[in-house]
């Protein structure tokens, strides 16, 4: 019963999108390891995984987003460069680092209010 | 142990891997005009082979696990000695011509550059990282 006072979409997507950002900074990690290693094939969130997030969210049931488990594929959109072999862009890879930071940074600011809106909630005070 | 800032485990595999890279770049540029190594020969230029390795991580339980980098190998180059001609030097053979390691200081500088433009890119990662575990730490806090 207590499970319901979480179920509010905002609070459960940013969760499901908080999973989705921490696993594509480990690619990105992962990427810029092997900006120098031949043939490494750069890494992403699969983009099936994305759609379905989308649809999941879009859908306005929140109970869709809890099962679901992001997955890491090599990205095949990357071309690989003619020297050795690597699907790497350092500066790509620069600005995605930070637009995750910041996408974890409205996440985690997302479910910090949605979660000070249950207190206000409860216990009727404004913070 | 909680992995508490994610992909921290290729970072700092690639941080280790790019200092050997640094270290045997700068032994290149140091060892330029040693024309007598320890086996008597001029000294052979020697480069660093990276690979990746699997990480494992909680991510690695369905789809690609993040990789890891290291050195697998350090090579040393077999391309002749570049000589060059200067009869006073004591390696000079008869015909006064002494043979210098195969090391192009150019070639190493730049080495070095795009070694430390990696070990950058990735203490980049770090910084992101711990600023994304603090934030989660902070979360419900005002």
């Amino acid at each position: 019963m207590i499970d319901a006072i979480f179920n509010q979409p905002t609070y459960q997507t940013a969760r499901a999108m908080m999973d989705v950002t921490a696993l594509r900074f480990e690619a990105i990690s992962s990427n810029l390891a092997n900006v120098e290693t031949p043939n490494y094939k750069r890494l992403d969130v699969s983009p099936a995984f994305e759609s379905a997030l989308k649809d999941a969210i879009s859908s306005g049931e929140p109970n869709r987003l809890i099962g679901m488990r992001p997955s890491l594929e090599i990205d095949s959109r990357a071309t690989a460069n003619a020297r050795d072999g690597n699907s790497v862009t350092l500066e790509d890879e620069l600005m995605a680092m930070n637009q995750t930071t910041l996408e974890h940074q409205l996440e985690t600011q997302a479910i910090s209010s949605s979660l000070l809106k249950l207190r206000m909630a409860i216990t009727g005070r404004a913070a | 142990m909680i992995n508490i800032l994610p992909g921290i485990e290729s970072t700092s595999a690639a941080l280790q891997a790019e200092r050997v890279r640094m270290a045997v770049a700068s032994q290149n540029i140091a060892h330029a005009n040693t024309t007598r190594g320890i086996d008597g020969k001029p000294y052979q230029r020697q480069s660093v082979v990276f690979e990746s390795v699997m990480a494992k991580t909680e991510a690695s339980f369905n789809g690609v696990s993040p990789q890891k980098v290291q050195v697998s190998r350090i090579e040393k180059d077999t391309s002749g000695p570049r000589m060059i001609y200067n009869p006073s030097h004591p390696d000079a053979d008869n015909a006064g011509m002494v043979a210098m390691p195969n090391i192009n200081i150019h070639q190493e500088m730049a080495d070095m550059i795009v070694s430390s433009r990696a070990y950058e890119a990735n203490l980049a990662v770090v910084r992101n990282a711990r600023s994304m575990a603090l934030q989660t730490l902070n979360i419900g806090k005002r």
